[in-house]
């Protein structure tokens, strides 16, 4: 069973009184355990995909199905409930909260979790650690530089263990070896069973994954396997596209 | 508890938007402190007012005349010629009056050795202690004898007697009023400030023949005391005095009266109809003032609001529930309102008290103003905070991050 299975999906933005057709009849069909890039120029629709994957905003046309759910007939707590538990975001354009340090950051998605675990503290730190940022626990975002701040933001999105990773350009503003290092975490995240859907215009980043989509004017245009997909990379769910 | 977490968020809100909530709670600081002065300022009027009454010492059965036209204590012309001793005598002969005291009144300089004070010197009859049923603590009042022969003799009241003679005993001594030398030989029991901080104690009395040949150097009256047979027989004399001055003075029927009456009714009816407009007036103000606080909150909670939208997003992005952002909303309101209404509060009474210990203005503190501005800013705090972030909860996170 697929755990992200998106029928027909259409996305249209009134802009101006105009409306902006920006995803058009998307069907995709993503198994747990998969390491997918999603690849393609610059307003082609790819963070539209991502908000209507993430449960940010429905689609206007077509079903989108998350881990056997209907995600239209879902009320909006039971959806909090879900961007919660099983989904973590890693936003373009990070999405910190101002003036809030670091760790506080990372903690934020745990307080709307049913339950505070005791060592929330502790799972924040070592997040942070994991994304190489022991040392600046409780800086603010305006006191960190774009590479760190775009670290808190993977921090943060792992701190509930979710099942699905959506990062919308995680490298974009990481120099290379930041940026190496996180594709490590990555791919480590991966072989332990995480989803991965990694938004990114770096062909080499997009070559981290085993499967790569690209997109174009709204539509999939092409939907390929990854040769160089290192079979000691493989995630438990490794398979084919139907 | 997840509403704990919201509330420790709102805390941390209002911490971190510093600005803001400093600027919002000014807004209420205003809209309580300005509220809480005006409020004390109009009750405090009210007091002084009705303690000036009682410590005019009206019965039911009395009133005054005052020389000069106008209403009650003001005078509408200067000219203060206009009642004489024959008019007193004439009202004595009326059946239905059963005391009149005549007065004279100014204010002078009295002097034993090196002390001096001011105070208000009376020319009065020897009926004045019986008309104001006021004791005395030493000594004795003067008598129609003292009035027959002029005789320069005082009573004192105890503000000024103190202010002459601390502890000495001041019967049988000798005071200057201007340039004329006065036995002390009575003192007038002391009453004590009235609420307002009126001192009916500052105050001295001669004998009115006296007054007139010594202090003032003219036979013309400041006021009459009229008493009535019963009260009953008041509204009756009151027309006939009316016709006597009137007839007296020569008033043609179109003139209006150079004389002016002063009963306990007038000055309720006065007190009543001034501090209906004075209310009217101070409605007025404090409802400016709270709209001016309340305006100045909701426009800071509106443009933090828009800030503050992509908060919410991010927030609902990782799970943030309608109801939680909503919840944290309201803690940032309430705290606040409550923030700003102690501050406030404690303001506007600190100002009150400092206008009643500095004699600037009178002063009552009541609880009202404070109930009534806590209530507007708290409501004010919540229709602008909260509902424009449940707005924002409304939308979908892409939305609001948009
Ligand atoms: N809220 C919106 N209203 C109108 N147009 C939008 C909105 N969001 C995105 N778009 C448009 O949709 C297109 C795709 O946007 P996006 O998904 O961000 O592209 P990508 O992430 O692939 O660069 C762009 O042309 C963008 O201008
Ligand atoms: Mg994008």
């Amino acid at each position: 069973m697929s755990l992200i299975e998106l029928r027909s999906i259409g996305k249209t933005y009134q802009s101006a009184g105009l409306d902006v057709e920006v995803l058009k009849n998307v069907s995709l069909r993503i198994k747990e355990g998969e390491y997918v890039s999603i690849i393609g120029p610059s307003g082609a629709g790819k963070s539209t995909l991502m908000t209507i994957m993430g449960c940010l905003g429905l689609p206007s046309q077509g079903i989108y199905i998350l881990d056997g759910e209907e995600v239209g007939q879902v009320s909006d707590r039971e959806l909090s409930r879900i961007r919660n538990e099983k989904i973590g975001f890693v936003f373009q354009a990070f999405h910190l909260l101002p003036g809030v340090t670091a760790i506080d950051n990372v903690m934020m998605p745990l307080l709307y979790s049913d339950k505070v675990p005791k060592d929330a503290k502790q799972r924040a730190q070592a997040v942070l650690e994991k994304v190489m940022l022991g040392h600046r626990l409780t800086h603010t975002p305006g006191q960190l530089s774009g590479g760190e701040q775009q670290r808190v933001t993977i921090a943060r999105s792992l701190i509930n263990n979710p099942k699905i990773l959506l990062a919308d350009e995680p490298t974009g503003n990481l120099d290379s070896k930041n940026g190496v290092e996180i594709m490590k975490t990555f791919d480590r995240l991966n072989q332990e069973g995480t989803t991965i859907i990694l938004i990114t215009h770096d062909q080499e980043v997009a070559l981290h994954a085993q499967r790569i989509l690209t997109i174009k004017d709204g539509q999939i245009e092409s939907d390929q396997w990854n040769e160089n997909f290192q079979k000691s990379q493989a995630g438990p769910a490794r398979s084919g596209v139907e | 508890m997840r509403i704990f977490r919201n509330l420790r968020q709102a805390l941390r809100g209002v911490a971190l938007n510093k600005a803001n909530t400093f600027l919002m709670t000014l807004g209420i600081i205003v809209g309580i402190g300005s509220l809480t002065v005006i409020v004390a300022i109009g009750e405090g009027t009210k007091a002084k007012v009705l303690d000036r009454i009682s410590s005019l010492g009206f019965g039911p059965d009395s009133f005054s005349v005052y020389a000069g036209s106008g209403r009650l204590f003001f005078a509408r012309s200067g000219a203060t010629t206009s009642l004489s001793l024959q008019d007193v005598d004439d009202i004595r002969a009326l059946p239905t009056v059963r005391l009149v005291i005549p007065r004279q009144r100014k204010r002078s300089r009295v002097i034993y050795k090196k002390e001096f004070t001011a105070t208000r010197v009376y020319g009065v009859t020897p009926e004045w202690q019986i008309a104001r049923d006021w004791d005395m603590t030493d000594g004795a009042f003067f008598t129609d004898q003292d009035m027959e022969r002029k005789r320069r003799v005082i009573v004192l009241g105890s503000t000024p007697a103190k202010k002459l003679f601390g502890d000495q005993d001041p019967i049988g001594k000798m005071v200057r009023v201007g340039d004329v030398f006065f036995q002390v030989i009575g003192l007038l029991e002391e009453k004590g400030l009235t609420e307002s901080g009126y001192d009916p104690d500052d105050r001295s009395l001669i004998p009115l023949t006296t007054s007139i040949s010594r202090l003032t150097h003219q036979t013309y009256l400041h006021s009459a005391k009229v008493m009535a047979l019963d009260p009953s027989l008041v509204e009756k004399t009151m027309e006939d005095v009316r016709l006597i001055l009137r007839e007296n003075h020569n008033l043609s029927p179109l003139a209006d009266d150079d004389f002016r009456y002063i009963t306990p009714e007038g000055i309720m009816q006065w007190v009543t109809e001034s501090s209906q407009a004075l209310n009217r007036m101070l409605v007025l103000i404090s409802t400016v003032s709270l709209l001016v606080g309340g305006i100045v909150i909701m426009n800071i909670l509106l443009v933090s609001i828009r800030e503050r939208v992509r908060e919410i997003g991010i927030r609902r992005c990782f799970g943030a529930r309608r109801s939680d952002i909503t919840q944290q909303f309201l803690f940032e309101s309430i705290f606040v309102a409550i923030l700003g209404g102690i501050l406030g509060t404690a303001i506007g009474l600190a100002v009150a008290i400092i206008f009643q210990r500095f004699d600037i203005l009178p002063t009552k503190i009541t609880w009202e103003p404070f109930a009534l501005a806590f209530a507007f800013s708290t409501v004010i705090g919540l229709v602008f905070g909260i509902q424009p972030a449940r707005k924002a909860a409304m939308l979908s996170p892409e939305e609001s991050l948009r």
